[in-house]
């Protein structure tokens, strides 16, 4: 029998708030283990939350983004349950209006786009981190991340395989770093998701029970718990079985999932109004400032580059990676209507020359008016596109002030079409090889490839291409 | 009789040479020494408070004008409000030895007008009682009668006045806290509306209904030390920004006043004959100098009680989550595993009464029962506010007991928790509207003991409320 896979996520981003959603407590990462705390966050009797607008700024921003409903009147409310990395011995979220309500993120899969539905996004407080690795009989918990601002984006279970999963992450990964929402940074936890899983037989439209698959914290460790998870289930279904709504526990190490602990899945965790915390309310103005300060999404500047600048999808797609690099892009075409040249000079010269240096775009010492006019140089064919691209533009980087054409000049690249110079070139070629001439006069015409190689090295590449070949062509004949 | 009655006798006293700070201090030491049975501070601060006073008269001497405007008022607080280095334990065998890293914004804001802190008054625990029998630290007893409770949970901070061991106290009061031991000790509490003091630094009980409040024996000190504390707070949400009134300067009355009163209140059945006829006394008295008294209809009295016990507890089993022996606090030495450290330490750490509430507050936010307790207790919350707010659409006051009997004796209360609870049931509405209300002492029952009645006030109206009982209590 054939089956579906049915999965929805809820997806946690770390904001990159100056501090904590609930007091004023830095939140870089990496500090010395609990000294990034306060009354506050260690819950002492007496202390009091109060909300942070940058976060409550930041969900704005990110629901408006995914085309959500925006609450303008939203709540806080407490989740209770003992951990001894939870110091209030509840988590401050929003239960009964969180902040965004709707929306969808639209992933790209192949050729086609595939629209995935928002539930809601809520914002709430992250826990400590409790380390159980250090020794045998002992727990440590470090409470620098305790009540650090996070939105928990849940879902609709629209995404159908573990390659769609990872579309989509990638897609909030991109969007929520476009926006400045977070860094975005799996590996440090920024961003990481649970994931709902069920599987039903195609053709079957209600869902079945699902398992949420908790502690995954990058995309590989997602698609081996998709993969792991779904085999097991159909499984389960193939014995006649059924399959168990459970929270299970992903083990990077072993590929495994296995269920928590019954009493850990038995939380009730009495949800109820956050009275410390009044209502959020956002007005209509608030609303449009933050819609008009959004920038140009990645999807718009997917479709503007595939179908204003005629790119191909691999540029399009490459370009709009990172904002930095789409901004670089628009900049640049401002000084050229080169578009494919300004994407060919980004991807294959500009791009890898910031990991290289481990740098960033806005850093790359050539303005883009001169790669524009080196852009220019080769369209009117002065120099040859590896001279401008190789050469000119090495020189360029060390030289950065320089003009592209005096740098052209002074290194002698400058094309030349001059029939006399060309012609004494050719003759001398053909003078030099006079085998390969006889080889081409019986018919073996490729060789005018080897020809015009020889010419060109001869010219120390300044020979321009057509008119060396027509040349040759002619005394060859 | 107190040796001081206002903070101006104290001021009066020192600027005329009579007395000195630290003469004042000493005063009330001796008087925390004599009154030891009655078991009113928790922690008494004799030397800080008197070394204090000394650099404070010396600054006075210095130059008279130099001084706060609590100069001389020296100061008592429950044991649920932080001070800095100090220790704060709700009394609480959970928090035995802990020590607040922070001042509360009301303490912060009383030492910077050079008031001085005496010592830490005895409460119930968590300020969970209305008798002050649930302490750990044992029951504080009545001054007038030891036999008798102080009423609670701010018992200690009402015998600290009434028994002259310091000029004023700080108490916090959930659904009477402040305004039922005022009476019951014969003194004046005063609750100010929800958000006017910031409850940073108070321990929290039921969150959407605490609030700082004050007793003393005279209005004018209740007004000034709310003048001074109330106010704005960056680190209370809940406290509002709105401008503080000089409400000391304000206590001139003027006019005739339109009173409201409940028959059901009146004539409630639990309700003492004595304190009713002095009811229906005030309210002639109130008549007869012009203002205007009426009976208005309350269709919510008998669901106070059951509501708020929903509600605060339901908040109470979340806040007091925090004490589980892991960061701060009681931990139970023999537990072995994280969660025999939560179960015994608390087991261990709290008293019969918190728990009681903590397990009826996590019954009623627990899934399956949320809708039928705590959302229709939400619901009856805001009836009970919509025809409160109604009543002050057309009146300036609303006038009740504050208790429905005199002080009980010590003991009567623990076997039945119900008919405790029933002693708020005049005082509760101000907490569950969020509404100003004032105890102020109206005579003395046959039984000898105090009779406190109760002002209540619309959202804000604090200058108003002070300056009328300060009317009434003038012309009775």
């Amino acid at each position: 029998m054939a089956y579906e896979t049915v999965i929805g996520l809820e997806v946690h981003v770390q904001l990159n708030t100056h501090s904590k959603a609930f007091c004023a407590d830095d939140t870089s990462f990496g500090g010395e283990p609990n000294t990034q705390v306060s009354v506050v966050s260690l819950g002492h009797p007496g202390t009091l939350p109060k909300a942070n607008g940058q976060q409550i700024a930041l969900a704005t921003r990110l629901g408006l983004a995914l085309g959500c409903k925006i609450n303008q009147r939203t709540t806080f409310d407490r989740k209770n349950y003992f951990y001894a990395d939870l110091p209030k011995g509840y988590q401050i979220t929003q239960d009964q209006r969180p902040i965004c309500v709707g929306g969808d993120l639209d992933i790209k899969m192949g050729d086609a786009w595939k629209s995935i539905r928002i539930h809601h996004i809520h914002m709430e407080e992250d826990a400590g981190k409790s380390i159980h690795t250090l020794a045998p009989k002992h727990s440590f918990i470090d409470l620098n991340r305790a009540g650090t601002p996070l939105l928990e984006i849940v879902t609709e279970p629209d995404l159908r395989s573990g390659e769609e999963v990872d579309a989509f992450m990638t897609a909030m990964r991109q969007l929520v770093r476009y926006l400045e929402v977070s860094d975005g940074n799996m590996e440090q936890g920024s961003l990481r998701c649970d994931v709902n899983i069920s599987v039903r037989p195609h053709g079957q439209t209600s869902y079945n029970d699902r398992c949420e698959v908790k502690n995954v914290n990058s995309m590989k460790f997602a698609r081996q718990a998709i993969d792991y998870e779904v085999k097991r289930q159909i499984k389960i279904m193939e014995n006649g079985g059924k399959v168990k709504q459970q929270t299970l526990n992903f083990d990077p190490n072993t590929g495994v999932t296995s269920p928590l602990r019954e009493k850990e899945d038995a939380h009730d965790y009495r949800y109820f109004p956050e009275p410390d915390l009044p209502p959020v309310v956002l007005s209509d103005a608030y609303l449009n400032n933050t819609n008009q300060a959004l920038p140009q999404l990645p999807k718009a500047a997917y479709n503007e580059l595939t179908q204003k600048y005629q790119l191909s999808d691999y540029d399009a797609s490459i370009l709009v990676e990172d904002r930095e690099t789409l901004l670089y892009f628009q900049g640049l075409i401002q000084h050229t209507s080169n578009y494919k040249a300004a994407a060919n000079l980004i991807i294959n010269r500009l791009l890898p020359w910031k990991q290289e240096n481990k740098s960033t775009l806005s850093t790359f010492p050539v303005p883009s008016t001169s790669l524009a006019a080196l852009i220019a140089l080769v369209e009117e064919g002065k120099v040859n596109s590896t001279a401008a691209y190789q050469n000119i533009l090495n020189a360029l980087i060390t030289k950065p002030d320089q003009a592209p054409l005096a740098l052209a000049q002074e290194m002698n690249l400058i094309q030349s079409a001059d029939s006399d110079f060309l012609s004494d070139l050719a003759k001398e070629v053909i003078a030099q090889f006079p085998d390969k001439v006889k080889e081409y006069q019986k018919g073996k015409k490729g060789l005018i490839g080897f020809f015009m190689g020889e010419l060109m090295k001869k010219s120390k590449g300044k020979a321009d291409p057509k008119a060396s070949t027509e040349i040759l062509q002619q005394l060859l004949k | 009789m107190p040796k001081f009655t206002s903070l101006e006798q104290v001021q009066q006293a020192i600027r005329q040479g009579e007395s000195s700070l630290e003469a004042v201090v000493t005063h009330y030491l001796e008087q925390i020494q004599a009154s030891r049975d009655l078991n009113i501070y928790i922690e008494v601060y004799a030397e800080e408070a008197l070394a204090k006073a000394r650099q404070l008269d010396q600054k006075f001497k210095q130059d008279t004008n130099s001084v706060g405007r609590l100069f001389g008022a020296i100061l008592s607080h429950k044991d649920v409000i932080c001070w800095q280095g100090h220790g704060v334990t709700a009394g609480s065998k959970i928090l035995e030895g802990f020590e607040s890293l922070f001042s509360a914004t009301a303490i912060e804001r009383v030492l910077a007008e050079d008031a001085i802190i005496i010592g830490r008054t005895n409460c119930d625990e968590f300020a969970m009682g209305s008798t002050n029998e649930t302490s750990f630290y044992g029951p504080v007893r009545n001054a007038i009668d030891p036999s008798k409770v102080p009423g609670g949970s701010s018992g200690g901070s009402a015998v600290s006045v009434q028994a002259d061991t310091c000029l004023i106290a700080l108490g916090s009061d959930t659904g009477g806290s402040v305004r039922q031991p005022a009476a019951f000790c014969g003194v004046m509490g005063f609750k100010p509306t929800y958000g006017r003091i910031s409850r940073h630094g108070l321990l929290a009980y039921g969150s959407s209904f605490d609030q700082i409040g004050v007793l003393a024996h005279s209005v004018s000190d209740l007004a000034l030390c709310l003048e001074i504390m109330a106010g704005g707070d960056d680190f209370d949400a809940t406290a509002s920004q709105q401008a503080v009134p000089a409400y000391s300067q304000l206590l001139n009355y003027q006019g005739k006043a339109k009173i409201a009163y409940f028959d059901t209140a009146i004539n409630h059945p639990k309700l003492d004959p004595e304190i009713r006829q002095s009811s229906l006394d005030l309210i002639e008295k109130l008549r007869a100098d012009g203002h205007q008294v009426e009976a208005v209809p309350f269709d919510y009295l008998d669901y106070i009680i059951p509501a708020y016990y929903v509600l605060t507890t339901a908040e109470a089993s979340s806040n007091l989550s925090r004490y589980d022996g892991i960061r701060f606090g009681y931990r139970s030495p023999n537990a072995k595993t994280l969660e025999e450290t939560y179960k015994k330490s608390r087991a261990e750490g709290f008293g019969t009464e918190v728990k009681r509430r903590i397990m009826l507050g996590s019954f009623v936010l627990s899934s399956g029962y949320y809708d039928a307790y705590y959302t229709k207790a939400q619901k009856v919350r805001r009836l009970i506010y919509e025809q409160t707010k109604e009543i002050f659409q057309k009146h300036d006051f609303l006038l009740m007991p504050a208790a429905p009997s005199t002080a009980w004796n010590l003991g009567e209360s623990l076997a039945d928790p119900v008919a405790m609870y029933l002693l708020d049931i005049f005082t509760v509405q101000a907490n569950m509207v969020g509404i100003p209300g004032i105890a102020i002492p109206v005579g003395t029952h046959s039984n000898g003991l105090p009779i406190g009645l109760q002002l209540l006030a619309g959202h804000w109206k604090e200058a108003e409320l002070l300056a009328f009982a300060e009317l009434v209590l003038q012309t009775s």
